[in-house]
C-alpha cells in the first residue's frame, strides 16, 4: 500500500486479475441463473429439455463455490472463529495472523498438490462430464482454486510478517 | 501421543482465527495420511458438489437474498405487517417479531435482518412508548428468528448434509422445510405473549385497524407478497424442485426490484453477486472439505465409537438431548451457523439416530438452539452486530436480550421434548 511508485506494475497486475476473477464469477452466476430458469420453461411450456444442462448447473455450483472462495481469499474473508482476537495486543495480533495465514497457505498448496493428482489421474483415464466437455477439465478448478488461495494467503503472510520486521526495527 | 499434539495445535490454529477451512482440511489430511490414504481422495470427495442436485438452491437463495436486502423490501414488509397486525394490543412487537422472521427466512440469518429491520424497527418501537432496553432487545433476538422456516439457507444445508451421510432414514429438505413452520410459529407466540405481559404496566395504546392503509401497503407490496407462495407453493403442489424454487426465486427477484421497483440499479447487479457468491464460496469450500473429513471421520468409525462411549454414560434419551442442547447451545455462540452444521452434524447426527432421535427433529433441534446462540452472551455474533448497528455497550446488549433468550430457552425445551409439534405435518 505505501511505496506506491515502485509497486504500480503488480499493483495493475493484480487489478486486472481481480477484475477478471469477479467477471468470471458475475457470468458464472448468471449462466447458472439463465440455465436454471431455462431449463424449467423448456420443460413445462415446450415439454423438452437440454440433456446435458443439469449436469452443467451442478458444475457450475461447483465452480461458482470456487471462484468465490478465490475472491474471499484476497482480504483473507473466509469464515473463522476469532474469540482470541479481543485479548491479544496489536503486536500479539500480527504475529498470531501471520502463523495462521502461514499454515493457510501451506494447506492450500497440499490441497492444490493432490488435487492436481487426482485430475492428471482423470486426465489419463478420459471421461466425459456432459456434452463433449472432458471431466478433466471441469475438475480442474480444484486445484486451481487451492493454487490462487495458496497464492493470496501467502501475500498475506508476507504482508504481516513485513509489519513485524518494521515494529522491530 | 503424535495425534493429540496435532490435535491440540489445529485447536490452538483455530482459536487464533485460522480459516475453518484450513483447519477442517488439515484435519482430512492427517486423518488420511495416517490411515495410508492417497490424499488426492481430499478432492474426489470434493468434487461430490457437483454430484448433489440441491446444492443449487444455497447460490440462487443466497443471491435472491442479498438482492432483497439491497432493496426497500423491508420498509414494505413493516408497513404491510403494521397494517394487518398492528391494530392487535401488542401489535407493533408481534410485527417486529412477524417481518424479522419472514425476512431472515429468506435473507438468511447473516446479522442482514438486524442491520435492514432492526434500524426500522427499533426507533418505531420507541416511539410508540416501548422501553428502550425491551426494544433492543427485541430487535437484537429476533435477528435469527426465522431460521426455522423455509426457505432458510441453514434447513437447506442441513438437509443436504444429512443426505450425504446414509443413517437409513431418507432426510429429505421439503419434509424440513414443513418441520420448520410450527416451531417458528411457537416461538413467534410464545415472544409476542411476553412481551404483551412485559407491557402490562405500560399498556401501549392500540392504532385502530385502516382499511385505507392496508391497501396501500398491499399496493405497494403486491409484487413480493407471490414471493414466498411461489417457495412453498411451488415446492408442495408439486410444481419445482427446490432447486428450481430457487432459480424461480432469483430470476423473479432480479425482474422485481431492478425493474418494476427500480430500487437497484442494473450496475450494482455485478457486486451484489459479488458480495453474495463469496459468502457462498466460503460455505460451499467448508461443505467441500467437509464432505472429506466426514468420510474420514465414518471411515475410522468415529462416530460408532463416540456412540459407545457416550452410551457408556448416559442410557436416558432425554439426558442425552439435555447435554445435546448444552453443548449446541455454546457451539452456536462461538460457530458461525454454516461451520457448525457441517462439523457437527456428521458428529451428532448418528450418534443421534442411535437414540432413536428423528434426524428431521434433530436438525430442528440444532437450528433452534443456533438460533439462540445468535445472541448467547458473551460472543453470539448478533449481539455484536446490534451493539455496533445501535451505538449501545455489550453489556447493555447482555440485559436486554436476556429475558428474549430465557423465552426461547423454554420453547426450545418444549421443540426438543415434544417431537411430534415438529414432525405432525410429515408422518402421513
Amino acid at each position: 500500500m505505501n511505496e506506491q511508485p515502485r509497486k504500480s506494475f503488480l499493483e495493475r497486475f493484480q487489478m486486472i486479475i481481480e477484475h477478471v476473477e469477479d467477471s468470471i464469477l458475475v457470468g458464472l452466476l448468471l449462466l447458472m441463473i439463465v440455465m436454471a430458469v431455462l431449463q424449467i420453461l423448456l420443460r413445462d411450456l415446450f415439454s423438452t429439455g437440454i440433456v446435458w444442462s443439469d449436469v452443467l448447473v451442478r458444475i457450475l455450483v461447483l465452480w461458482v463455490g470456487l471462484v468465490g472462495a478465490m475472491v474471499a481469499s484476497r482480504q483473507g474473508r473466509h469464515i473463522n472463529i476469532d474469540i482470541m482476537d479481543r485479548y491479544l495486543s496489536e503486536r500479539a495480533k500480527i504475529v498470531a495472523r501471520s502463523v495462521v495465514d502461514f499454515f493457510t497457505a501451506l494447506i492450500c498448496l497440499i490441497g492444490a498438490y493432490y488435487g492436481l493428482r487426482f485430475v492428471q489421474m482423470e486426465f489419463s483415464v478420459g471421461g466425459r462430464a456432459f456434452a463433449k466437455v472432458p471431466s478433466w477439465l471441469c475438475e480442474s478448478i480444484i486445484p486451481i482454486g487451492f493454487m490462487v488461495m495458496a497464492v493470496r494467503y501467502s501475500l498475506l503472510f508476507v504482508n504481516n510478517f513485513k509489519k513485524i520486521v518494521e515494529s522491530k526495527s | 501421543m503424535i495425534p493429540y499434539i496435532f490435535a491440540l495445535i489445529l485447536v490452538l490454529l483455530t482459536i487464533f482465527g485460522t480459516p475453518l477451512f484450513a483447519v477442517i482440511l488439515a484435519f482430512a489430511m492427517l486423518g488420511f495420511h495416517y490411515q495410508g490414504v492417497d490424499l488426492s481422495v481430499i478432492a474426489i470427495e470434493m468434487y461430490r458438489i457437483a454430484d448433489t442436485p440441491v446444492l443449487l438452491a444455497l447460490p440462487l437463495f443466497t443471491f435472491a437474498g442479498y438482492v432483497l436486502a439491497e432493496s426497500r423490501t423491508s420498509h414494505r414488509l413493516v408497513k404491510l405487517t403494521k397494517a394487518f397486525i398492528g391494530w392487535m394490543p401488542g401489535g407493533l412487537a408481534i410485527v417486529a417479531f412477524i417481518a424479522c422472521a419472514f425476512f431472515t427466512a429468506f435473507t438468511g440469518a447473516s446479522g442482514v435482518t438486524i442491520v435492514a429491520l432492526g434500524a426500522l424497527l427499533y426507533p418505531a418501537l420507541t416511539e410508540a412508548g416501548y422501553r428502550d432496553k425491551f426494544s433492543i432487545g427485541l430487535v437484537t433476538s429476533s435477528g435469527s428468528l426465522g431460521l426455522l422456516l423455509p426457505p432458510s439457507l441453514p434447513l437447506i444445508l442441513y438437509g443436504i448434509i444429512a443426505q450425504q451421510m446414509d443413517i437409513g432414514k431418507s432426510v429429505t429438505i421439503n419434509d424440513l422445510f414443513l418441520a420448520g413452520i410450527f416451531p417458528a410459529l411457537l416461538m413467534v407466540l410464545m415472544l409476542s405473549f411476553w412481551s404483551l405481559w412485559e407491557n402490562r404496566r405500560n399498556p401501549i395504546p392500540c392504532e385502530p385497524f385502516s382499511v385505507k392503509e392496508a391497501i396501500s401497503a398491499l399496493r405497494e407490496s403486491i409484487w413480493e407478497i407471490p414471493l414466498p407462495i411461489f417457495v412453498l407453493g411451488g415446492i408442495y403442489g408439486g410444481y419445482f424442485a427446490i432447486s428450481e424454487a430457487a432459480a424461480v426465486t432469483a430470476m423473479y427477484v432480479v425482474i422485481v426490484e431492478v425493474f418494476i421497483y427500480k430500487e437497484i440499479k442494473i450496475s450494482q447487479l455485478p457486486s451484489i453477486m459479488r458480495e453474495s457468491m463469496i459468502m457462498v464460496g466460503a460455505i460451499l469450500l467448508i461443505l467441500g472439505v467437509a464432505l472429506a473429513s466426514t468420510n474420514f471421520l465414518i471411515d475410522a468409525d468415529i462416530p460408532v465409537r463416540l456412540f459407545n462411549l457416550i452410551q457408556a454414560h448416559v442410557t436416558n434419551k432425554i439426558v442425552f438431548l439435555i447435554l445435546l442442547n448444552i453443548l449446541l447451545l455454546i457451539l452456536g455462540a462461538i460457530l458461525d451457523i454454516f461451520s457448525a452444521l457441517v462439523i457437527m452434524i456428521p458428529i451428532i447426527l448418528p450418534v443421534a439416530v442411535n437414540y432413536g432421535i428423528n434426524p428431521v427433529h434433530l436438525g430442528i433441534i440444532f437450528l433452534a438452539n443456533m438460533q439462540i446462540g445468535y445472541f448467547t452472551p458473551p460472543v453470539g455474533m448478533n449481539l455484536f452486530i446490534a451493539s455496533f448497528r445501535f451505538d449501545k455497550s455489550i453489556s447493555e446488549l447482555y440485559q436486554a436480550a436476556f429475558p428474549f433468550m430465557i423465552v426461547l430457552l423454554v420453547a426450545l425445551l418444549i421443540i426438543t421434548y415434544w417431537p411430534a409439534l415438529s414432525l405432525f405435518l410429515i408422518q402421513r
